[in-house]
């Protein structure tokens, strides 16, 4: 069933696409800049996702409801995806830009750190049987691991290295020209509506989840009206 | 098995991550790339081996004679000059900031490899103006 968040989601996604595509290029890099309207919002969705990871690990904490922990999951999960996007966009990027795929720079470096740490998160959530214990734990995680957002997005500024500091996010006014700060931040706003819709699937589905999990033999199944034909006679 | 089989994955893939980076720190000290001015303050940089340096393409500057490409990167204050052998980067014109990998020998930089450091300004071709970063690096 589509939802109407489905819908605004592709809707706004769709103009992002077309404007990215229609505004000029980059006047160094020409198209290859493009990129930047998968990739910024991509690194958004993943500060996002492991912030709201927190939030909502809280308020499981808080309150004991399941419901908390089903959106902490999500938001995980969609933020591991989202985090794995930037870094494959910034190496296809990097390749024709820097000159290389890949190099140890700290703000890679750390990213790359935080989608395996996240990864791990994933990975407790599907270490215990009991949600309640699951959603103490990986509430817990949450909390701890969610102290690399700043590192991840300071790194730049803090140590030397290849990636470019902040061009919106930074004191002063934005390094980038209209055209090209709208296309991005309707890039930013549309990965922000995807988020919502794909958080808002995924905890039903962890919901659902839980339910088969903990009601395996709920209601009728098939060929529950048979049964073993009596025994008559003996034996011989 | 299957329950902690993304534990590995996930575990490996930090292992991988630290151990890439400790062992492709060119010099140990975490220090992505050294600046001209501070080479040149350090008596010991001629004898220190390969290292990365890296700098803003002083304009008027870039010479190609066949076998190398020379040109002077700056960092506002101090400017060395490199002679890089191989093919340039794609972007690679003045003005743009660059990391080059190599030696020094006290008077030119002999670099073959060469990474674009791209700075964090997007403008379009007939709007913006395009103003090369002045507090480099």
């Amino acid at each position: 069933m589509i939802k109407p968040l489905d819908i605004a989601a592709g809707s706004v996604l769709f103009t992002a696409l077309v404007l990215g595509l229609l505004v000029p290029p980059d006047a160094v890099q020409g198209d290859l800049q493009r990129i930047m309207y998968v990739h910024v919002p991509s690194a958004w969705l993943a500060y996002l996702s492991f912030g709201l990871t927190l939030v909502f690990g809280v308020a499981y904490l808080r309150t004991r409801r399941i419901r908390w922990d089903h959106l902490a999951g999500a938001s995980a999960e969609v933020g591991v995806v989202f985090t794995g996007l930037a870094l494959v966009t910034g190496s296809i990027w990097g390749k024709p830009v820097w000159g290389v795929w890949w190099t140890w720079d700290a703000r890679l470096v750390l990213t790359a750190v935080m989608f395996f740490v996240y990864l791990g998160y994933l990975a407790l959530r599907r270490a215990f049987e009991d949600p309640e214990v699951r959603a103490r734990r990986a509430a817990v995680y949450g909390i701890v691991a969610v102290a690399q957002i700043p590192l991840v997005h300071f790194s730049v500024v803090w140590w030397r290295g290849l990636h470019q500091p902040p061009t919106v996010l930074r004191p002063g006014d934005p390094q980038i020209d209209g055209p090209l700060l709208a296309a991005l931040l309707a890039a930013v706003f549309a990965f922000t509506v995807v988020y919502a819709a794909l958080v808002s699937r995924r905890a039903e589905v962890g919901r659902l989840e839980d339910r088969a999990a903990t009601r395996p033999a709920d209601g009728a199944v098939a060929g529950d009206g048979i049964s073993a034909p009596p025994i008559v006679g003996g034996g011989r | 098995m299957r329950r902690y089989r993304l534990f590995i994955i996930a575990a490996a893939g930090l292992l991988a991550v630290l151990i890439g980076f400790l062992a492709f720190n060119l010099r140990g000290d975490l220090v992505y790339y050294r600046t001209p001015t501070e080479i040149l303050d350090d008596p010991a940089a001629a004898a220190a081996g390969r290292f990365r340096l890296g700098g803003q393409v002083v304009p008027g500057t870039v010479v190609d004679d066949g076998e190398a490409v020379q040109f002077e990167i700056t960092d506002g204050t101090a400017t060395v000059a490199v002679s890089h052998r191989g093919v340039p980067q794609q972007l690679f014109r003045e003005g743009i900031g660059v990391v080059v990998e190599g030696t020094w020998d006290g008077e030119v930089f002999s670099s073959d490899s060469m990474i674009i450091k791209h700075d964090e300004q997007y403008r379009t071709e007939e709007g913006g103006v395009y103003t090369p970063d002045s507090r480099y690096p």
